[in-house]
């Protein structure tokens, strides 16, 4: 479980978390909403150590950050990270070198399955491949959970039919998944919670099937009386 | 064989729960006759795949299914529509009954007489049977 307790965060004088606490389970799919600069991948970044909180804690297993949590969690960024010279290819083997938990036979199947080429180069990839590499990077090693930031961003609807695709399969299998997004669009039915974060804080924390159940609603509808308001 | 079942053109709407829906769905399947009792169905992986949803929300439909006697899982086979024809009858009349009253209650307003609507009915019932070619198992 990745537990996020009273996250605080000031980028100087603007209070980007004030006070947020949530956890991401195994085996679900946990989905961080919020509008642009809701501080969704300022907290993904300080799950991974990337960036301090100015206070507040954060574990994965119980445990507060450390070297190990690199083998155990997996951090695809909204923008690939690797030098745009490289072949995909090479990106691969790059990882290989890094990650003890890489399983090179599970990203030559996520290559197969997202019909990436090996030998094109990082750079001249559209931005519906390049998301669909980062998949491949962030899902092929063997970790526990897997954080992706903006994963549906920008990119085609044919690709995002694609990425949900991979939501249902074997390839995220009981891992836990904590994905950000702005907009929910035809994600909704994978989540299995929602936490939408609003002026800093956790404005709502739903398990999107028992908001359907007992309130009729959809996810959207709840953004909607949150965001509206 | 047909292409995946026809699993794959289900589209869920946002607003009810995505477990009952996907009970839904199988009970349709059951009353059209695509699903037979004691027909194995997929497992939950499988329909999960094929239906481009979470896990969890099989498992729950399933779950769902078994509670209501709608399939049965022994051991480590693959789960199977019941072949209990109680609950068989059961699943037509409740399908049936919630589409007449859907229906009846958009004519409602309308002010009708019954006589007109039974007319009605069956003569828009004899046109689709004609049209329609005859009822049969499985797919295309």
């Amino acid at each position: 479980m990745i537990h996020v307790e009273n996250a605080h965060k000031r980028y100087r004088l603007r209070k980007v978390l004030d006070g947020v606490s949530f956890t991401a389970q195994k085996g679900q799919i946990t989905c961080l909403i919020g509008m642009n600069g809701a501080g969704k991948s300022t907290l993904l970044k300080a799950i991974m150590g990337l960036t301090p909180l100015s206070k507040g804690s954060i574990r994965v297993d119980g445990v507060q950050s450390s070297r190990e949590l690199y083998e155990k969690v997996s951090f695809i960024p909204d923008h690939t990270a690797m030098p745009g010279g490289y072949r995909l290819e090479e990106g691969l083997r790059f990882m290989a070198d890094y990650y003890h938990s890489w399983n090179e036979a599970r990203a030559a199947e996520l290559m197969t399955f997202f019909n990436l080429n090996e030998g094109d180069r990082v750079g001249n990839l559209s931005k519906g491949m390049a998301a669909k590499f980062g998949l491949v990077l962030g899902l092929a090693a063997d970790t526990e959970f897997v954080l992706m930031d903006e994963p549906f961003s920008g990119i085609d609807l044919f690709s995002r039919e694609l990425i949900g695709e991979v939501f249902s399969s074997r390839l995220i299998e009981d891992r836990g998944v904590l994905i950000t997004t702005h907009e929910i669009d035809e994600i909704e039915h994978l989540l299995d919670r929602a936490v939408l974060l609003k002026d800093g804080k956790v404005a709502r924390d739903i398990d999107c099937e028992q908001v359907r159940d007992e309130e009729g609603k959809s996810v959207l509808d709840v953004m909607r009386e949150v965001y509206r308001t | 064989m047909d292409n995946h079942g026809g699993w794959m053109e289900t589209a869920f709407n946002t607003r009810d729960p995505v477990y009952l829906q996907v009970v839904r769905l199988f009970k349709e399947r059951i009353v059209t006759g695509r699903l037979t009792a004691g027909e194995a169905i997929p497992s939950r992986r499988e329909i999960a795949a094929l239906l481009k949803m979470n896990p969890n929300t099989a498992q729950r439909a399933y779950k769902e299914m078994e509670e209501q006697g709608l399939i049965v899982t022994e051991g480590n086979s693959p789960s199977r529509i019941t072949r209990d024809e109680d609950v068989l009858r059961h699943i037509r009349s409740e399908l049936l009954g919630e589409a007449v009253r859907t229906f009846i209650g958009s004519i409602r307003n309308m002010q009708v007489p019954l006589q007109e609507v039974i007319d009605l009915v069956k003569q828009e019932y004899e046109v689709d049977a004609k049209g329609a070619p005859s009822a049969g198992g499985g797919g295309a």
